[in-house]
């Protein structure tokens, strides 16, 4: 019988398809979360590195209450400069994984909702369209928010740069059998 | 006539048509022909990679399949797709049962994953495959003096690919020069605009494209040069956004490297969808048109 | 002749005869060819062991001794030993290693003591076989070549020539010292650099057994342990070293009223002429012409206002040549030290973008008394800073440029932070990873500094950008995580020190080419061991010290280079050094001379006699690889104690059985 993964190995583990992420080797320089546009304008309520810390000594329910990982612009600056050679932003991508997966995030975040809808859309027709996106962010920002998107989407429609209707790419039953054989997505749930 | 597999990416429909026809129009001059792949499907973007690591790679794996089908390589002028598509090829090539597992689902599609097409970026088309040399010969209408602020972003360098220079790249702004304008010293050029952050965390993506602005207009740049369609809408489209949010006062217009290339080579602005801009870019047409060859 | 071999069996306690029936194989032995006894023993290489082996050679005669026991890497040399002492050539013994070869890596005992007796009849079969060779004794030369002059070079010189040794000190700069002459104070105590160096430099120069000869590179090395023939090329400094003074006259007379050219021992900060001296306590004071600026010498057209300020002492030479100089010396010691990281790898720093970034080399010649601000901290805005940012870790423990840690930047960062407040009561803030402060008095230092009010903030410098851009005044701003408080910090400061990490020299492939010995992933020499024999490389008679062996401090540098030293001298008062005899040779009615052997040898020890048009190997080189043996064409080439049919015979032993 194999021993329950520790949060630690659960982490490790969701990297599967990129190379193995030395995590334990993180020295807690910091350099990651200098050099992080997003952590240094104060917009993370936790710093790269310290999630890396917390994952390490297996805080897992800290790690689920941050924002850090929502707010990741995945610019790969950290990964580029982490001296020890760490994949960072993986390592973010990661965590939204696991957290989608357990369903669990941050209060009043905006990315976990837009990451489900962008996929479903893509699972029904295989193509992207902002329109059907908007639906998953609009509704939280305030009436004066709301009001100025629209102006800016108005613009852009006047401008002919609004899609009006979604695409669809033409073997799109194939698409879908290509993507159940994967993970059955799209399915209703039982 | 060089071919290449051509993948759009879905900004390119409407939002970044503009890019789209300028590419197709300027690479034409340049004696390159782009096959639209055949019923290519979304990369993923990031959004995808949020759900599952395999999927997302799936999606790529099948737009490399179809241009392995039309023997070709592919290249892409969004660096979000770019990112995407090379990355999985590497992966996969450096994991057969990833692979094997991947063309397990492409079966479905009757498509197979090989590797045997290689992906490249819009721009590294022009600066390695065809040449600031062979640009430079077919400038017809001279940019001289048009200041532009060359901005990479981050996708079309990072993550590091081989050992190449990440941290001081020139190739923009050669791109730039060989067409006649004038690049200048954009010290965050390499910085992140914030992405898919725009909606995420507005306030955050805002204030990163309020830093890129304030460089590019402290450097003085008549216009911001970009290669990719989420970094030109979040410069350009949330500009007033900006100036709205921090009480600045930004104008700068922000196109694509090729319709400014598009402009020296003469071609008609509406030919390069010039005029959909929300910031207006009449000022650059301008300063091109009153410079005769 | 049939032979009278004996065979000892070793229990080696429980470690052989636990997994071996070690009388049953005794037993065995007995009865193979040649064999006239078979002995086992607890522990054979104990005194009654030993002595047995010596006594049964006397009493049964015994002409060949087959020692099955451990491996020969442990034993070889005790049961060769105790057999000479029995009066049999040490060479007609034979070991076999049935504990970590047999009895450790079985499971089962009957299949061990198969396998035991299959190699003992192997041995047996070879060593009757064996040759009665000789180990040949090489004299050690007694002068000793000393490449380096720093400090490290400087206290190997001294050591051994004050033990009456003749030693050729040999540095490429103009003057010796090396990068301890560049220093203003050294941790942990604060001593001034230049005050305990110059008067070691001062009896370098002075010492009747030391030939100093600076501006030099060595050219060839050729030889064997002992017995080295060095080449060195003297460089041209155009002014005669034993008729100039050092009184500088040439130096104020040039035509060139000001410094006009970067100033190398300044590291650029500071500018000289054409002639120059390339410091006040330069060792030798004798000054030197750059050909690459001097107007004389470009163009062979100036007033030379520099040899009639030398006067009567005629000490400036524009045809000097080069001179090449040949020694012979027994035995060399590297001491060629390091260079600093080049910090415009790390482009974000922003060296050499930003005047206010300086490296920490830089730094000391600035605080330096007599260096290009008379030990002002002036900038190069001509402003002393009022706040100060020392970055450590640059260019080390980073996957991106150097693994390794550089062991004394965390020490020379915190001096520095002292200095700098010293001298100009500047805020310092100190940005490190991890503080390593491991030796003597170092603890104390870091606490001390921190006493004084400097900031030490926990974080790797993220990025160094100017704090208001386009304005040329502009403060920098030092941007890291500060780990400890949890917040990213932007410092604003006048001036940022890098506390730049140790890389081995350029060109040290190239130095340990010319020497043939090795180096490490990372660049620097490689050490024999890393913990038993720091300073001895692989080939014998060239050593090692200081930091071209890896970075450390002075006290370290120091005791290495007395080790050296004392290594050297082990070999040059033992007189000799025996070579083991175990070296290939070449049958020379064989060979062809089709040369195919002479770039195998690891050790460069085949050569061509071009008259007799065969080659040669040198005896003394030789390692007894086996390389060239089996890459013979022609079979021409055989090796002592490895035979063919030595080797067949082997073979036919442990097969027996099949």
């Amino acid at each position: 019988m194999a021993d329950k993964p520790t949060f630690r190995d659960e982490i490790a583990g969701l990297l599967h398809a990129t190379m193995g992420n030395p995590l334990d080797m993180c020295m807690q320089c910091g350099t990651c979360s200098g050099t992080c546009p997003v952590a240094g304008a104060g917009f993370m309520d936790n710093s790269p590195r310290r999630i890396i810390a917390m994952i390490n000594a297996d805080l897992k329910q800290r790690v689920l209450a941050s924002n850090t990982y929502w707010y990741c612009a995945s610019c790969y600056h950290c990964t580029v400069r982490c001296p020890r050679g760490i994949d960072i932003t993986e390592l973010m991508y990661g965590l939204k994984r696991y957290a989608i997966w357990n369903k669990q995030s941050k209060e009043g975040l905006i990315g976990p909702v837009f990451s489900e809808t962008f996929v479903k859309m893509i699972v029904r027709t295989g193509r992207s369209y902002e329109p059907v996106l908007a639906t998953s962010y609009l509704f939280t920002l305030g009436v004066p928010e709301m009001l100025r998107e629209a102006q800016t989407a108005t613009s852009l429609m006047l401008k002919g740069r609004l899609p009006l209707l979604p695409a669809r790419i033409k073997r799109l039953d194939n698409f879908k059998r290509v993507l159940k054989r994967i993970i059955p997505l799209g399915e209703p749930e039982e | 006539m060089k071919k290449y597999a051509y993948f759009p990416g879905c900004s390119l429909e409407k939002m970044a048509q503009s890019y789209h026809n300028s590419a197709i129009e300027t690479l034409r001059r340049l004696d390159v022909e782009l096959e639209e792949l055949e019923d290519w499907n979304c990369c993923g973007a990031t959004a995808y990679f949020h759900v599952d690591e395999l999927l997302a790679y799936t999606l790529s794996a099948r737009n490399l399949a179809m241009a392995e089908k039309q023997k070709l390589d592919v290249v892409a002028p969004c660096s979000g797709c770019y990112k995407n598509m090379f990355f999985t090829r590497a992966h996969l090539q450096h994991e057969p049962a990833l692979a094997d597992h991947i063309n397990f689902a492409l079966e479905a599609d009757d498509l197979k994953f090989n590797g045997t097409s290689a992906v490249r970026h819009l721009i590294e088309v022009f600066v390695q495959d065809i040449g600031l040399d062979a640009v430079k010969a077919k400038v017809t209408q001279s940019l001289k003096g048009l200041r532009v602020a060359p901005y990479y972003g981050c996708q079309i360098l990072r993550p590091r690919k081989d050992h190449e220079d990440v941290e001081q790249p020139r190739f923009f702004e050669d791109l730039m020069a060989a067409i006649g304008a004038t690049p200048v010293d954009f010290p965050l050029k390499l910085r992140c605009c914030g992405g898919a952050l725009i909606i995420t965390n507005r306030k955050a993506a805002l204030s990163l494209v309020r830093n890129l602005l304030q460089s590019a207009a402290a450097a003085k740049a008549d216009v911001i040069a970009t290669a990719c369609p989420l970094c030109q809408v979040n410069l350009e489209c949330y500009q007033k956004l900006v100036n709205q949010e921090f009480g600045t006062q930004f104008n700068l217009p922000v196109l694509y490297f090729t319709q400014l290339i598009g402009l020296a080579f003469g071609l008609p602005p509406k030919q390069l969808g010039i005029g959909t801009e929300l910031v207006s870019a009449e000022p650059v047409v301008c300063h091109a048109r009153s410079n005769p060859s | 002749m049939s032979k009278r071999i004996g065979v000892y069996i070793c229990h080696c306690g429980t470690n052989i005869a636990g997994m071996v029936d070690v009388k049953a194989v005794a037993e065995y032995a007995a009865t193979l060819p040649g064999v006239v006894l078979g002995r086992d023993y607890k522990y054979m290489c104990s005194d009654p062991g030993q002595e047995w082996i010596k006594e049964d050679i006397k009493d049964q005669k015994l002409d060949r001794v087959v020692v099955a026991a451990c491996s020969p890497l442990l034993h070889e040399r005790t049961f060769r030993t105790a057999a000479a002492r029995g009066g049999l050539n040490q060479y007609y013994v034979q070991m076999v290693n049935i504990r970590e070869h047999d009895a450790w890596v079985h499971t089962d005992k009957a299949s061990a003591t198969e396998k035991a007796k299959d190699l003992i009849r192997a041995a047996v079969y070879r060593v009757a076989l064996h040759k009665p060779l000789e180990k040949k004794e090489v004299p050690i030369k007694p002068g000793v070549l000393i490449v380096g002059a720093g400090i490290a070079g400087i206290h190997a010189a001294l050591t051994l020539a004050n033990a009456g040794k003749k030693v050729y000190l040999v540095e490429r700069e103009p003057t010796i010292g090396g990068h301890m002459a560049k220093f203003d104070k050294t941790f942990p105590t604060l001593d001034c650099a230049a005050c305990i160096l110059t008067p070691k430099m001062t009896s370098v120069k002075n010492h009747p057994n030391i030939t100093m000869w600076t501006y030099s590179d060595v050219t060839k090395v050729d030889g064997f342990v002992g017995n080295y023939k060095v080449t060195v090329r003297r460089n041209p400094r155009y002014v005669i070293e034993n008729l100039c003074v050092g009184c500088s006259e040439c130096i104020n007379a040039c035509v060139y009223k000001e410094g006009k050219f970067p100033d190398e021992f300044n590291l650029g900060l500071g500018k000289r002429k054409p002639v120059y001296l390339p410091f006040p306590q330069a060792t030798p004071l004798v000054a030197l012409i750059d050909p690459d600026t001097c107007i004389q010498l470009k163009t062979g057209k100036c007033k030379k206002t520099c040899i009639e300020a030398c006067g009567d002492r005629k000490a400036i030479d524009f045809e000097q040549e080069a001179e090449i100089k040949e020694i012979e010396v027994g035995t060399i010691i590297l001491a060629t030290g390091f260079k600093i990281f080049d910090s415009k790898r790390i482009p974000y720093y922003g060296y050499g973008t930003y005047p206010g970034v300086y490296t920490a080399l830089e730094v000391e010649r600035l605080v330096n008394a007599s260096g290009p601000t008379s030990g002002e901290l002036v900038m190069r805005n001509g402003q002393k800073p009022k706040s100060v940012a020392i970055v450590h870790c640059v260019g080390s423990r980073d996957e991106n440029t150097n693994k390794y840690c550089s062991r004394v930047c965390c020490m020379y960062s915190l001096k520095l932070a002292h200095l700098v407040k010293e001298r100009t009561g500047a805020e310092v803030y100190n940005f490190y990873i991890d503080m390593r402060t491991p030796g003597k008095g170092f603890e104390e230092f870091y606490s001390k500094v921190a006493g004084e009010g400097v900031h030490m903030i926990r974080g790797k410098v993220a990025d160094i950008y100017p704090e208001s851009p386009g304005n040329g005044s502009a403060r920098l701003v030092v941007q890291a995580e500060d780990t400890l408080l949890n917040m990213i910090r932007k410092v604003p400061v006048d001036m940022v020190v890098l506390g730049v990490g140790l890389e081995a020299q350029a060109d040290a492939n190239d130095v340990r080419r010319l020497f043939n010995i090795s180096c490490s992933n990372d660049g620097w020499f490689l050490e024999r061991h890393p913990k038993l024999a720091p300073v001895n490389t692989f080939t014998d008679g060239i050593f090692i010290a200081g930091c071209c062996q890896g970075p450390k401090d002075i006290p370290d540098t120091v005791a290495q280079a007395g080790a050296a030293a004392a290594e050297a001298l082990a070999l040059i008062d033992a007189g000799s050094i025996e070579l083991e005899p175990n070296t290939a040779y070449i049958v020379d009615t064989e060979c062809s001379g089709c040369k195919t052997c002479i770039p195998m040898c690891p050790y460069t020890a085949i050569s061509r006699n071009d008259e007799k048009k065969i080659a040669v190997i040198n005896e003394a080189l030789c390692k007894g690889c086996g390389t060239c043996v089996a890459a013979c064409p022609s079979g021409a080439i055989k090796q002592n104690l490895f035979e063919d049919e030595e080797i067949f015979e082997e073979i036919n032993g442990v097969l027996a059985h099949v």
